[in-house]
């Protein structure tokens, strides 16, 4: 057996991997996944720092549950845009994408700015454009303001 | 579709024209043809924080065209004080109106509004983003002096952190590929990077300085503002910067012939009252501009040409 392959966390039948997560976000990743009430009983497995060609070092979670929400890629997509999402059947990837952050967020965020309308008004879905993939940045449709994806709170 | 006006963003440079033409044909109608354009038409003008020129000249506007006006102007006088939810007040006064005007503390309250309610929504200032009815006066107010926005040499004074008006204007400008701005604040006021990162097929050019004497050879206009108070989270730090600039007529001195003074008043001490006598003196057209505007805004959104 390989050095490599030893290091690696144990291979599942069926689930749902979470590749190529750059090193320190794969904690980010596991709050979202602990807020997943769909997730409660799975078994999730966490890997720190692995060598990676592409990142140098990276992050892994193998999931055992087939598929994941919609809402929790979303947020996951936020967090650490550029992840791979592989489904696996009979120890086999099936599918694989990478996530990106989607154009129009809606209620997934909260607004940084207390002067605006969706932290003062009960019920308001926050609405965020992304305006800058490349930096990760995203404009308020309410207020208007710019943040970084990363200075935001997600809407649990 | 409703026809709202709720932020410079959602405006191209030929939307905006179709205002700046309304306004200068409004100034070719007689008083009495003016009075049967609105007739019937109820606006509810709901300010619900403290405002002179911009209620009073939204509701002028109307009367002037003929139509009729209910409102408050100030939160105090509102069920909101008893603890009504903003989307409750707005699907109350939509059963009362046909067209909703608002001025609030809170940013993103009449975009807010403009989704909620099947009456066309105008914002008059949403806390420290957006004014874009002041913005089209400004605009109005150049084009009368200036016969073009293209080319236009401005320079911004004073808070431009919080001041709405300059973050309105200041974008309205470059859709009409103004592509130079002077910019003289304190440290503590100066404009939002955001505001700087904007997409265009042109480069813009930012001069920063503290020194507004270096805007006075430079500019066709300055564009003062005042420190406003109200939006000042530390006190302290609005007794610092609070007298930074002070515009007065001797300073005028080095000014172009052609250039004007605008304000979007109220003004407190930031233009000493000499200004007033000298040629560059232009802030009280701009307002009295205003209701020329928002005559031309209340056309547009009720679909009247003329």
């Amino acid at each position: 057996m390989s050095d490599k392959k030893i290091q690696m966390i144990p291979k599942i039948r069926s689930g749902i991997v979470i590749d190529h997560i750059p090193a320190g976000d794969g904690v980010h990743i596991l709050e979202i996944l602990e807020r997943d009430p769909a997730l409660k009983n799975v078994p999730i497995t966490f890997g720190m720092n692995y060598q990676s060609n592409k990142l140098g070092s990276k992050d892994m979670l193998k999931i055992q549950k087939d598929d994941l929400c919609e809402r929790t890629i979303q947020h996951i997509s936020l967090v650490s845009p550029g992840v791979t999402i592989k489904r696996i059947r009979d120890f086999e990837v099936v599918e694989k994408v990478s996530v990106q952050p989607p154009k129009e967020m809606v209620n997934l965020l909260r607004c940084l700015n207390p002067s605006c309308i969706t932290q003062n008004e009960p019920g308001l879905k926050t609405r965020f454009i992304l305006t800058d993939p490349q930096k990760n940045l995203v404009m308020c449709v309410y207020c208007e303001r710019e943040f970084s994806i990363h200075e935001l709170s997600p809407i649990v | 579709m409703k026809r709202d006006l709720i932020s410079m963003h959602d405006l191209t440079a030929e939307d905006i024209q179709v205002y700046l033409d309304t306004a200068t044909r409004v100034e070719t109608i007689s008083l009495k043809e003016r009075f049967q354009l609105l007739q019937g038409k109820i606006m509810a003008s709901l300010f619900f924080e403290a405002s002179t020129r911009t209620r009073l000249s939204f509701e002028a506007a109307m009367y002037r065209l003929g139509g009729n006006v209910i409102g408050f102007a100030e939160q105090a006088a509102t069920s909101v004080s008893k603890g009504e939810s903003f989307s409750d007040t707005i699907h109350t006064v939509e059963n009362y109106s046909d067209v909703i005007v608002i001025r609030h503390p809170k940013e993103g309250t009449s975009r807010h509004a403009a989704q909620i309610s099947y009456l066309p929504v105008i914002n008059a200032g949403d806390g420290t983003n957006q004014h874009p009815t002041q913005t089209l006066l400004d605009l109005y107010t150049i084009i009368k002096n200036f016969q073009k926005i293209e080319g236009i040499r401005i320079a911004f004074v004073g808070d431009l952190k919080y001041s709405r008006t300059v973050h309105s204007l200041l974008q309205a400008l470059m859709k009409f590929r103004v592509n130079e701005f002077m910019l003289v604040s304190p440290d503590s006021l100066r404009l939002p990077e955001y505001l700087k990162r904007v997409e265009t097929d042109f480069p813009i050019t930012f001069m920063e300085t503290k020194d507004l004497e270096d805007a006075i050879p430079y500019a066709d206009i300055i564009y003062m503002t005042r420190i406003q108070r109200e939006r000042f989270p530390d006190q302290i730090e609005y007794e610092k910067v609070k007298d930074a600039f002070c515009l007065n007529a001797g300073m005028l001195k080095k000014a172009p012939e052609q250039m004007k003074v605008l304000h979007p008043l109220p003004r407190v001490n930031e233009i000493a009252p000499d200004v007033d006598d000298t040629p560059h003196a232009e802030y009280f057209r701009q307002a009295k501009n205003g209701l020329t505007m928002r005559q031309a805004i209340l056309l547009n959104v009720f679909e009247v040409t003329i």
